[in-house]
């Protein structure tokens, strides 16, 4: 059998951050008078302004004593050098501001939503630079447009996240290696990998290139609202490990105990590598060495290995198990300044899989420390996307598809040349997800043959509540409806959704395209049969854990103004149909019932 | 000019050909292969196939799309034309055209598309079934077949989780029958990988089946309803009412004995119509189609074409009823396709199309896909006909007249006789082998038919025919010289007398199948071409190659290994799959290959090495 691995070799995961004060605004120097701290903030799509609500928790510009003052820059009290930093943010129609790594390499915020073409001054763009010199119409150059368009509606919470590594600078003060935004993810988009930054951005405060500086928020155009503001930077010391020693023993060893055995081999290394081993299996290998903690606090070892293993200080085991060497086996631990000693054994009992050793130690604070040598860890094998296009017509493919955490096995994607896409659950007449950007990623489905066969949407994504939106009234809705799916018929290359609903005794179509403003999807049920049952029945707009803002009487955000619901005729019912749930409804009239969602 | 060009260079290739070999002849002077071709933005990982009565042909896909190709027969133009008809299905692995709609399997569907507008494009996607599934990604659906009844037959893979399990979704591991109602009837089970199977003339179903756990080898299984044919993963569903039977795992025997002695005690277990010896006859059976093309598609009428995914061939099998039970033999019949077949159709012509995609499991044919024909030229190939069981032996009969001095000498043919192992592990090695004695043989008047006596026939055995030293009257080879019968019946009645006239005229040639202890002495390295003869006459170059990635690893990079001669003969009596995790299709245990011969294969595979270390840096 073809073990099919999924390579997840030093993902992003541990961010340990820290979160930047919103109480008030001491976190800022001499913030100007446009900026204050709200407790709510809330925007139609079509708003070019922002309502706001007293309380704590929200840095919001106001403009209310006008803009295009560079004073209203807002410039953080702390400096940094390199930097990962995430934010929630929200924009009105028309907005623009950005964030300035080190007050001088600017990440745009603005509202780009639904634009075909983007450049670098779209939302998570890398601003242009700037020169004078260059002669009249020339001055910008350089600047990233994001890989893809990967902003959501104004007026509605957008997600930022970027890994910033600062320049480098020799001793006598001149740069020898270039800033780098490492990572930069908008709404969970991978927009901008590894550019190195060949100077700084149009509106730095200086042309100088300097180690550490404040971020700065531009402030001087229009409304923004930021929340949620976390941040890690790396200028604590972390560990150093001194010679390594190690002894190699052949033999049956099933777990990582020596016993009584003696080795055929020592010897020294400057850092740990399993490359010293001889055998493809039955062998153990003891590697010591000495560890400086340079300061008391908690200190984590992730380690890589084929086989068993197990990784102690001071004689306390951390890590330890069987495991493939792409899987990243964690353990924290507190350990004071001073000297520690690092024990790794590793044993391999049989002879399939690469061999592998790596072991990195992370301090909240520093950059993981690799106490291996890089050829010890293999590098990721990556393969080329198989990417199912809408460019042209509307597609839909099924597949399996992951839902909340969960496998899905009748889904079908649906994609439509206006970027805005849906999955939708067969069984159950029910939105999955909807998404806007690129189709779909088929990579894991049409890529060999192993688990889960699953694609998934490469655009921004909302996740919905996978649950059918029609209940008879006064009835709660369950967690899955009894239906009886009919198949589909296609108009204008749309599917169109056919069901039975026994409840009610009625037959329906689910019909789901964009809407006529282009600005999210219209879903509209209609029923091809009577039954008395009809008039009783409701259409949930929607669930939300994160209370529902009215934004108009037909105009709601759900789940943390992560999208909205739009609908004609009557204004909704809000139901509390359990604690912390908040569920938004909407009786049947007539034969039709339709919402948008708009995102 | 570029076409004028194009024929020149293939007259040249093909002058060469028939210099080099002047003498015998190829599958390829009888049986010719077309290659449809398939436009470059196209995956046509072919999951089914379905031919129309207009002369288009349907192809679906394991992407999940419907082909439409007019011009398939590719008639004074080349050029073949593609419309997309339909898309965005779940891995498409069975098609069917009927009454102006296609009906196809998806993984969790059995879907009827129509084009209501006759725009040449669905518009109408109707469940005809939805399946119980559970996303593991082995759980594939295959079909639908129809039968005279219109109902829809359809097979359901086992899940793979190390082993085939059926438990997680509903009737898994099961042949069913979809009634146009939309009513699922149970037919039969034991299935593990049933990814090809049919309806013969007399409404017979048959399946092939993929060499895995309870598996020994690939086989065709008859299925009747209420058969079990050996896999357990799907037992959990006997238990439902609607059941043809009921049977547990613990009442099927596990001790490695043969399926037969199985089969005495669970009176459903179905043994295989034929055997179709691992890396022989394939290593991954597919699809199963009766020739009822009347003499069009191929010199055998009446017989079955037997596709195999990685070897990237067709082979032959006849069948014959004994104590009405389905028995027969499997030979080679063509080779060279260009990626792994799944997919037989006849076409309008008598010409097979068949159907290829390779993606996962990798195939002897090196494209990742692909789409041919299969056609017979109307030349007569010397090929054994058929092979009928008779009380005390077996009938050849050939298609042309043979040289009586040839089928009257014992050298002309090796025969033996040996089984497979029913457990739970994944594949068998070859078991109870045992040389077979041809005592006496009786030529029939026109020359055709030779029937022979033999020692030591085996109820349920596979029975091998070597047949080299036959010749026709012209002095030609057969163009296939290996078949297999396997024997599950023996037919009562009269047996040929044996006097001075009909005996054999020198004894027959033993085969040796003891592997002898193996003394430690440093095997002398043979040439190339002493290795090559070896690797083909074992079938070992059925997945490997010198230096390329074939089913299994090439032997230079078996050689990086660094095994030892001893460790190479102790790997290949016994595999371990784990060795080579990147390669899907597990080695079968070759111990029936005597120990010398691997040895002088072993040490020409480590002498590799030092060359790859000479020539190339």
């Amino acid at each position: 059998m073809r073990k099919l691995i999924l390579l997840s070799l030093l993902s992003w995961t541990c961010f340990a951050q820290q979160q930047v004060n919103l109480k008030d605004l001491s976190t800022f120097r001499n913030p100007s008078t446009n900026w204050t701290i709200e407790g709510a903030v809330q925007a139609a799509y079509s708003d070019t302004s922002l309502q706001v609500a007293t309380g704590q928790g929200i840095l919001v510009n106001t403009l209310r004593h006008g803009k295009y003052k560079r004073s209203d820059d807002l410039e953080f009290t702390f400096s940094h050098g390199d930097i990962h930093v995430m934010f929630e943010f929200m924009l009105p129609k028309g907005g623009n501001s950005g964030l300035y790594l080190q007050s001088r390499y600017e990440v745009q915020l603005a509202d780009s939503w639904g634009k075909k073409k983007i450049n670098f001054g779209d939302c998570g763009g890398i601003y242009e630079r700037w020169d004078d010199a260059r002669g009249k119409g020339k001055e910008g150059y350089e600047g990233y447009a994001p890989m893809q368009n990967a902003s959501k509606a104004s007026g509605l919470w957008q997600s930022m996240e970027i890994d910033f590594q600062a320049p480098r600078f020799d001793a006598s003060g001149k740069k020898i290696q270039n800033a780098v935004f490492k990572k930069v993810i908008l709404n969970g988009i991978l927009i901008h990998e590894n550019i190195e930054m060949l100077g700084v951005t149009r509106g730095a405060v200086s042309l100088q290139e300097v180690a550490s500086a404040p971020m700065l928020v531009q402030g001087d155009h229009t409304q923004v609202a930021i929340k949620n503001l976390r941040y890690e930077t790396y200028d604590k010391p972390s560990v150093r490990m001194g010679a390594v020693s190690y002894d190699y023993y052949t033999g049956k060893f099933t777990e990582p105990i020596i016993g009584t055995a003696k080795p055929i081999k020592s010897g020294k290394l400057d850092k740990l590598t399993y490359k010293v081993i001889q055998d493809k299996n039955d062998y153990l290998i003891h590697y010591q060495a000495d560890l400086e903690v340079p300061e008391s606090d908690s200190y984590e070892f992730q380690s890589y290995w084929t086989g068993s293993g197990v990784v102690k200080v001071d004689g306390v085991e951390l890590n330890q198990g069987a495991h493939w060497y792409s899987e990243m086996v964690s353990a924290k631990t507190n350990l004071t300044a001073g000297k520690h000693h690092l024990e790794v054994i590793q044993v391999k009992d049989f002879p399939w899989g690469p061999q592998a050793l790596g072991l990195y130690v992370k301090r909240i604070g520093s950059h993981p420390v690799a106490l291996h040598d890089r050829t010890s860890l293999l590098d990721p094998e990556a393969v080329g996307i198989i990417e199912v296009k809408a460019n042209a017509e509307p597609v839909f493919q099924r597949s399996f598809a992951f839902h909340q955490g969960k496998k899905k096995m009748y889904v079908m994607q649906v994609g439509d040349p206006s970027g805005m896409h849906y999955s939708y659950d067969l069984k159950q007449g029910a939105l999955l997800h909807v998404w806007r950007g690129p189709f779909l990623n088929a990579t894991q489905m049409w890529e060999n043959r192993g688990e889960p066969q699953t694609s998934e949407p490469l655009g921004v994504s909302v996740t919905m509540d996978g649950k059918f939106p029609l209940v008879l009234a006064h009835q709660a809705q369950g967690d899955s409806t009894e239906l009886v799916y009919k198949g589909f018929r296609l108009k204008d290359g749309r599917p169109i959704f056919m069901y039975q609903w026994p409840a009610a005794n009625l037959q329906m179509e689910d019909y789901i395209r964009p809407n006529a403003a282009g600005t999210g999807l219209e879903r509209t049920f209609t029923f091809k049969s009577t039954s008395p049952m009809q008039s009783a029945s409701e259409l949930v707009l929607g669930n939300s854990y994160h209370g529902i803002a009215d934004v108009t009487a037909k105009l709601i955000g759900l789940q943390g103004q992560s999208y909205f619901v739009q609908w004609d005729g009557r204004p909704g019912e809000v139901l509390n149909p359990k604690q912390g749930l908040k569920q938004e409804r909407i009786p049947v009239q007539g034969n039709e019932v339709s919402y948008q969602l708009i995102w | 000019m570029k076409n004028i060009h194009y024929t020149i260079a293939l007259l040249f290739v093909s002058f060469f050909a028939l210099a080099q070999k002047s003498t015998s002849k190829t599958e390829q002077d009888y049986y010719e292969i077309k290659t449809l071709p398939i436009p470059k933005e196209i995956y046509l990982e072919v999951g089914g196939l379905a031919t129309m009565p207009d002369g288009r042909l349907a192809v679906s896909t394991r992407r999940g799309e419907i082909w439409i190709i007019e011009n398939p027969y590719q008639s004074a133009n080349h050029q073949v034309h593609y419309k997309r008809f339909a898309s965005g299905m779940h891995e498409v692995l069975g098609l069917a055209y009927r009454d102006g709609a296609f009906y196809c399997s998806q993984r969790g569907e059995l879907t009827k598309i129509t084009d209501t507008d006759r725009d040449g494009v669905a518009d109408l996607y109707e469940p005809v079934y939805q399946f119980d599934i559970s996303g593991n990604y082995h759980e594939y659906t295959y079909g639908p077949v129809f039968d005279k009844n219109g109902d829809m037959l359809v097979t359901l893979n086992l899940a793979w989780v190390g082993f085939g399990e059926g438990k997680f979704a509903k009737w898994r591991g099961w042949l069913v029958k979809i009634h146009p109602d939309g009513t699922l009837e149970p037919y039969a089970a034991g299935l593990r990988s049933p990814a090809g199977y049919s309806i013969n003339q007399d409404g017979d179903i048959f399946y092939g089946e993929n060499q895995g756990d309870w598996v020994g080898s690939g086989r065709v299984t008859h299925l009747a309803k209420g058969d079990f044919a050996g896999n357990p993963g799907g037992l959990k569903w006997a238990k439902e009412p609607n059941s043809p039977f009921r049977l547990t795992l613990e009442e099927i025997q596990d001790n490695g004995a043969p399926m037969y002695e199985a089969a005495a005690k669970v009176k459903n277990l179905k043994l295989p119509a034929v055997w179709f010896p691992h890396a022989i006859m394939g290593i991954s059976t597919s699809d199963v189609l009766q020739d009822t093309t009347r003499g069009k598609f191929s010199p055998f009428p009446g017989q079955y074409f037997v596709a195999d995914q990685g070897q990237s061939k067709i082979m032959r099998m006849g069948l014959e009823k004994v104590n009405g039970v389905y028995q027969g033999f499997c030979i080679n019949y063509r080779e060279g396709f260009q990626s792994g077949i799944l997919r037989e159709r006849f076409g309008l012509d008598g010409s097979m199309f068949v159907g290829m995609t390779s993606r996962g499991w990798g195939s002897t044919g090196k494209d990742d896909f692909g789409l041919q024909r299969l056609i017979w030229n109307g030349q007569m190939p010397f090929e054994l006909q058929d092979i009928q069981a008779r009380p005390d032996g077996f009938e050849l009969s050939f298609t042309q007249a043979v040289d009586v001095n040839s089928v009257k000498k014992a050298a002309s043919y090796a025969l033996r006789s040996y089984i497979y192992k029913y457990q739970h592990q994944y594949g068998s090695p070859i078991i109870e082998l045992k040389p077979l004695k041809i005592s006496g043989l009786e030529v029939s008047a026109d020359k055709r038919k030779v029937r022979l006596v033999i020692d030591g026939l085996r109820q349920y055995f596979i029975h091998e025919f070597k047949l080299e030293g036959i010749r026709n009257e012209s002095g030609d080879p057969l163009l296939h010289e290996t078949a297999y019968y396997t024997l599950n019946q023996i037919p009562t009645g009269g047996r040929l007398a044996i006097q001075a006239s009909n005996r054999m005229e020198e004894a027959a040639e033993v085969v040796k199948v003891v592997a002898k202890p193996v003394k430690s002495t440093k095997t002398a390295i043979i040439s190339d071409a002493e290795a090559m003869a070896l690797l083909k006459k074992h079938t070992c170059l059925a997945c490997h190659a010198k230096e390329a990635k074939v089913v299994g690893p090439s032997y230079v990079d078996i050689a990086k290994r660094n095994y030892t001669d001893k460790q190479i003969l102790a790997l290949v009596y016994k595999p371990n799959p784990q060795n080579w995790p990147d390669y899907a299709t597990e080695m079968a245990p070759m111990s029936h290959v005597p120990a010398g011969d691997v040895l002088k294969i072993a040490s020409w595979i480590n002498g590799l090495r030092s060359k790859a270390l000479l020539n190339h840096d």
